[in-house]
């Protein structure tokens, strides 16, 4: 499955700056694991613990991935997946762990 | 209680001020006394242009502090607190919601001016004993009012995206709060999507569903809008809200009704944050001197070095206007940057909203989590005046960067803690597990359910007022230390939080229960609404018959004020012409009108807010304050 990932500005330099990547995968797991083999680097800026950083959201067109099959969740051609970081506002939340 | 400008004293026509200043002589009056500060108030002189005040302490000559209405000093038209909430695109804001352009229905321009306005005096008598030449400090209501706006501006005028959501794009039916089955309004909170998951699974709302909520219930801080589908309300609506609650609990998810400030004021700390002001000072140490370095640019904190540890709006906003004062500002960003650099949309290579707030700051990036960073940081503070952080309750002592670890570090250290709630004690919040979130605190302060009364709505603003009221008060706290630690030699640890921003936002109606109950709320309005016309929207206010008789003379309308359809009659008037006619008819009449800001990327078109924007890679608001 081929599908086209956003690349957010923090993430660029890894990828020579490029906004938009073609990547394929079957998962979005296969995707990051394609993007590592070119990109080094950049699977350790998504994932930890067998799972997306909690201030990472990735969407599978419109759906947030931790609501689907997390890094499991199946691809069809030409979706889109997008790398956004999470926004809030106020103090630290009491209930992020250091 | 700590008073520390007990030394000073502010003097000046505060007495009756022009009506257009009143709300912000009212605030002025309870934070000057909140210091301790001597306050001297004479019988307004007839200078209703400008409101003038000046701030004296014993080491330095009066600073004058002069307030006026818009930045662009040939624009004198008369103003109203709602007349600024609908020109300088708050009343947009807060309308997208709930689909249409509305009043906070809170004094919340005129309490930002008031504490800018204070700050300005605080912050040139810094400057004066740092040996800067400064005898003036000068803000508007206007650059008040933008200052609030910066973060959504900067998302409205990027060319990579822009973001036109003013309130007649997104009409959405459910709306937050939500509603328990036994009528209960609510706030729920998570900065984290495995309680949000789980919390909607024991509801029974499907994983699809609530996904999509998630992302809507994310935007809300951005974009002030949260188009959460329908399902998650209809079946949140079947269960009793003690039957939510243990929901919540058993998934941390936090939740919190939506109280009104009476119920605020019988809380045990209430009265005492309310006496107290928006500030809690901690005098320790004293110095051998003030460490009144002397002043390196035309700023009067220019050579002072502020490091800041916070993340998203309001302890960044307190660092950016401490920047815009002249301190050299250092931010602490974890490995690999802050995730919100590349918050959509982008300008340049940095998120326009992320810039809006930092823009003026010195990246150190940090593992504030391992002993390197934490001995990092410690070297950083050793020549610093300022140390500065929002983290959650109880962090600072786990990662040994609390108040005691820094002063033993530089005892000459301002120590700031910008919080959520009143302490950074876990003991001691409200409660320990509600996150210090804007919309938390809205609900449980008691503005949400004020906001909701004007607004027609059920809750609060999805406009972050209180991050940014935060962050001008926990800003303004700084430059209180800094005045004391230069007069009094004595370093200081100060906290504020969102709760006693909303604490100050609401000192009147706190005045009212604890001191003069039965005295009711401030004469409304005989007109303050928002008409349509032939194209765009007006605003008009009318405070008084006077007024309201010269609006009906400049419309040419032979209406009878007193008659009760004179509103329906006024409405169809004002479809004769745009609302840029108007505004200059209006203006010319003496009447407080102003074009309503729906879209936001029309500000910086309208040549009396100039002064206070500068076009780019996205629009900046400058700064609200200007030293002579």
């Amino acid at each position: 499955m081929q599908v086209t990932v956003h690349i957010p500005t923090i993430l660029r330099p890894l990828t020579e700056n490029q906004k938009r990547l073609t990547i394929t995968g079957f998962s979005v797991l296969e995707v990051i694991e394609h993007m590592e083999e070119r990109y080094p680097g950049i699977k350790e800026k998504l994932i930890t613990g067998g799972k997306a950083h909690h201030f990472i959201n990735i969407y599978v067109n419109d759906d947030d991935i931790r609501f689907t099959d997390g890094l499991s969740t199946s691809l069809s051609d030409g979706d889109s997946l997008t790398i956004l970081p999470a926004v809030a506002g106020g103090a630290e939340p009491a209930l992020l762990h250091t | 209680m700590n008073r520390p400008l007990a030394s000073c004293a502010i003097t000046g026509p505060l007495k009756s001020a022009a009506p257009d200043y009143a709300a912000i002589v009212s605030s002025l009056l309870y934070q000057s006394g909140a210091l301790g500060m001597k306050i001297d108030a004479t019988e307004n002189c007839s200078n209703n242009a400008a409101l003038s005040f000046e701030f004296k302490t014993p080491h330095t000559t009066p600073i004058t502090c002069n307030v006026t209405r818009w930045g662009d000093s040939s624009k004198q038209a008369s103003v109203t607190e709602n007349i600024m909430q609908a020109a300088c695109g708050l009343m947009s804001v807060h309308g997208r919601a709930s689909g249409k352009s509305q009043p906070l229905g809170l004094n919340y321009v005129s309490t930002l001016t008031a504490a800018l306005a204070l700050q300005g005096g605080v912050s040139a008598s810094i400057g004066q004993l740092r040996g800067l030449s400064v005898s003036n400090s000068n803000v508007s209501m206007a650059s008040a009012a933008l200052l609030s706006m910066g973060q959504y501006i900067a998302g409205a005028t990027t060319s990579e995206s822009h973001e036109s959501s003013g309130p007649r794009h997104v009409p959405h039916p459910a709306c937050l709060p939500f509603i328990s089955l036994d009528g209960v309004l609510f706030e729920l909170e998570t900065l984290d999507a495995g309680p949000w998951q789980k919390f909607w699974s024991e509801i029974g709302v499907s994983s699809a569903v609530a996904g999509k909520g998630w992302t809507a219930f994310l935007l809300r801080y951005a974009k002030a809008i949260s188009p959460l589908p329908d399902e998650l309300f209809s079946a949140i609506s079947n269960i009793t809200y003690h039957r939510i609650s243990q929901i919540c609990a058993r998934t941390g998810m936090a939740i919190c009704p939506v109280r009104s400030i009476n119920d605020r004021a019988q809380d045990e700390d209430s009265r005492h944050v309310w006496l107290q002001g928006p500030w809690e000072f901690l005098f320790e140490t004293r110095l051998k001197d003030g460490r009144s370095s002397p002043s390196t640019d035309n700023l009067p904190l220019s050579g002072l070095t502020v490091i800041e540890s916070c993340r998203r709006i309001q302890g960044p906003l307190a660092g950016h206007l401490l920047a815009l004062l002249g301190a050299e500002v250092i931010r602490i960003e974890p490995p690999g940057g802050d995730p919100l650099r590349s918050m959509p949309p982008i300008a340049g290579d940095c998120s326009a909203r992320f810039d809006a707030l930092n823009r003026f700051k010195t990246i150190r990036e940090v593992d504030i989590k391992s002993l390197a960073g934490q001995a990092e940081v410690k070297e950083l503070v050793q020549r610093a005046d300022v140390f500065l952080h929002n983290w959650a309750p109880g962090k600072a002592v786990l990662l040994n960067l609390d108040h005691e670890d820094l002063a033993a570090t530089n005892p000459s250290l301002i120590y700031a803690y910008a919080g959520g709630w009143a302490t950074d004690s876990t003991a001691h919040s409200p409660s320990s597990q509600m996150p210090g979130t804007d919309f938390m605190a809205q609900a449980y302060s008691g503005i949400a359910k004020k906001i909701a009364e004007t607004s027609g709505t059920h809750g609060g603003s999805l406009f972050t007022i209180l991050d940014v009221l935060g962050g001008v008060v926990a800003a303004q706290g700084i430059t209180i230390a800094l005045l004391n630690r230069c007069m009094n030699n004595m370093s200081a640890k100060v906290t504020s939080s969102l709760m006693s921003a909303a604490t100050l936002l609401c000192a009147d109606d706190f005045q009212s229960l604890y001191e003069l109950p039965g005295s009711g709320s401030a004469s409304k309005s005989i007109i303050d609404t928002i008409y349509a016309t032939k194209q765009g929207k007006i605003a008009v206010e009318c405070r008084d018959l006077k007024t309201a008789v010269r609006l009906a003379e400049a419309l040419g309308a032979a209406i009878v004020i007193e008659e009760d359809n004179f509103q329906d009659c006024l409405s169809d008037w004002f479809l004769s012409r745009t609302a840029d006619e108007w505004a200059g008819i209006l203006e010319h009449a003496g009447v407080p009108s102003a074009v309503v800001i729906e879209d936001l990327a029309d500000l910086q078109t309208m040549a009396h807010l100039q002064p206070t924007l500068t076009p780019g890679a996205y629009t900046k608001v400058n700064s609200p304050w200007s030293f002579k």
